[in-house]
């Protein structure tokens, strides 16, 4: 009788709960669905109106047929490779600072207040878009590839720097002591212990961070920069909507181009596959196109 | 002199006491087991011994000198092995040298040739000169543990040190373990402290044995001293003839 007894109190307790629960999620809910209704008045938008330009939307994007013929006439190609240029070196200068800064910032290297110092440097160098720092630095080297690359620097050590600060909270203590008690000085103690720990997703995240400057190096042409992005801000300036699309699909073809480069290394890098070896790869790469082909 | 001299050395980690006014003496060339159970202070005493835990009071004096910081002449083995999964087990090995070698070499890996040799011919004393070139990470626990005791090796240390270095391997392997450790320790004179909780291994391999209870020295003495009654008292109330015959008689549950 006594179990009965306390199995309808706790069936009551679990209803009150799970009551409490349901009144909490109405709550949220209604926060949340007032918040996306005032953001939508805040910026006037209106699903009548685009109906509305629908028709002159349609006539337009006639327009925006690419001109193929522009790609070889204004030798598309070339302003890519620029624009890869901008992001590849951007990349690999910003590589020793952010690995600089990014292993200063840990606190298992630097005791605890002094690693602020570095991170929030970083921290800085992230929190300003590179858009923004390429503007900063125009007056340095005007509107250039020059001034686009630095601009990739910044942001590459800001956010390749954190990315490396993270992964180095990680690491374990044993093998650091390990290299300890070998009588390793603390150089040596970071690089053997720690870094030989973290080292192939250093070397993932330098790939991405390698994408995101290519994206960027194309933003940057946008406002200036040279490159790709340049062709197709000016091509849009003269209305010339054709040249303009035929320039969006050559940087869809680059970004395409080095992500799946990019993301092949670092499939090859998880996969750990020391034993087949990068020729291996590359000479199994027809191979393994003509299987897929098959399949 | 003594090889290794501990002077009433006690640790403290807030309220627990793990080293309570330990004191003994090993002579150079020993090979020392020290026994206790999980908890008694073995992994302490061996990390003073070494410096990487800096005692409470008291203090540890290595070939004459107090132990302050790590010194690259004593070398030590690890339960969790310690080695650098992503790099092979020849640069493993190598990693030994760091002490010697300055930063910049180090980082380029121009290591000295003598160096690069007395890593493979520390790889060849633990039986793994074929596998030199092998990822570590890829290698099973037993050999991951042989590359630990390479790398010690080629620090050229006097003192050899191994924390539980088979407590996570199969009884195969520890006894391959054990027995490189000996023989490494032999060939080179190196005195040895080994802390095992295996009872048959330290019996079998052991030569001196200092055995640990709640921080404090309970047993020292050599290997004929080393009685059942003794183990009795260290590992408090196991079935020890039954534990040696593997009899089953005693082993069901009570609650």
């Amino acid at each position: 009788m006594s179990t009965q007894l306390s199995l309808e109190q706790r069936l009551e307790e679990i209803r009150l709960t799970r009551r409490v629960r349901w009144i909490l999620y109405g709550f949220l809910s209604l926060c949340f669905i007032s918040a996306f209704y005032g953001s939508l008045l805040l910026i006037q938008f209106s699903v009548v109106d685009l109906y509305n330009q629908l028709p002159v939307f349609a006539e337009r994007i006639t327009n925006y047929t690419p001109n193929w013929m522009f790609i070889l006439e204004r030798n598309l190609p070339r302003e890519s490779v620029i624009t890869l240029a901008v992001g590849f070196a951007g990349t690999v200068i910003g590589l020793p600072l952010a690995l600089l800064l990014g292993v200063l910032g840990s606190s298992r290297v630097t005791p605890f207040p002094l690693n602020f110092l570095f991170r929030g440097v970083m921290g800085v160098f992230r929190a300003i878009p590179s858009l923004v720092w390429f503007l900063m630095f125009i007056p340095l080297a005007g509107l250039s590839a020059v001034t686009a690359t630095i601009a990739v620097v910044v942001s590459t050590i800001g956010n390749l720097g954190r990315l490396f600060t993270d992964e180095l909270e990680e690491v374990e203590e044993g093998q650091i002591e390990a290299m300890k008690t070998t009588g390793a000085s603390k150089g040596q103690t970071v690089v053997f212990g720690m870094i030989s720990q973290v080292k192939t997703s250093f070397i993932a995240w330098t790939l991405y961070i390698f994408e995101v400057n290519v994206r960027t190096a194309v933003t940057l042409g946008l406002l200036g920069g040279s490159g790709i992005g340049e062709i197709i801000q000016v091509q849009q300036g003269l209305r010339a909507y054709g040249n303009m699309m035929a320039g969006i699909v050559v940087v869809l073809f680059l970004i395409l181009a080095v992500e799946i480069i990019s993301q092949r290394f670092r499939s090859y890098l998880r996969d750990d596959e020391e034993t087949s070896g990068l020729v291996a790869l590359l000479v199994g790469l027809p191979q393994r196109m003509v299987e897929s082909a098959l399949k | 002199m003594s090889a290794i001299r501990v002077e009433n050395l006690t640790k403290r980690f807030g309220e627990t006491v793990a080293l309570d006014d330990v004191s003994f003496e090993i002579e150079a060339g020993e090979f020392t087991v020290v026994l206790g159970i999980s908890g008694s202070g073995k992994s302490t005493l061996l990390r003073c011994v070494n410096g990487l835990t800096a005692p409470t009071s008291g203090r540890v004096v290595v070939d004459g000198d107090p132990v302050t910081s790590h010194r690259d002449d004593v070398a030590m083995v690890f339960q969790q092995h310690n080695i650098l999964d992503g790099t092979s087990a020849y640069s493993n090995a190598l990693s030994g040298a760091l002490g010697r070698t300055n930063f910049l070499r180090s980082l380029l890996r121009f290591n000295d040739r003598e160096d690069k040799l007395q890593a493979l011919e520390a790889l060849d004393m633990v039986g793994l000169l074929d596998e030199a070139s092998q990822r570590a990470g890829r290698m099973s626990g037993g050999q991951q543990q042989r590359v630990g005791i390479a790398r010690a090796l080629v620090q050229n240390p006097q003192i050899l040190l191994a924390d539980e270095p088979v407590a996570s391997l199969d009884p195969g392997s520890s006894q391959t373990v054990m027995r490189y450790l000996r023989g490494a320790a032999e060939e080179r004179g190196l005195t040895a402290m080994i802390s095992l909780h295996q009872v048959n291994l330290a019996r079998q391999f052991g030569e001196r044995f200092i055995g640990l209870a709640d921080g404090r020295v309970v047993f020292d003495g050599y290997r004929e001293d080393l009685t059942f009654d003794v183990i009795d008292d260290l590992y408090g109330g196991i079935d020890m003839e039954g534990f040696l015959s593997g009899n089953e008689t005693d082993a069901t549950v009570v609650q």
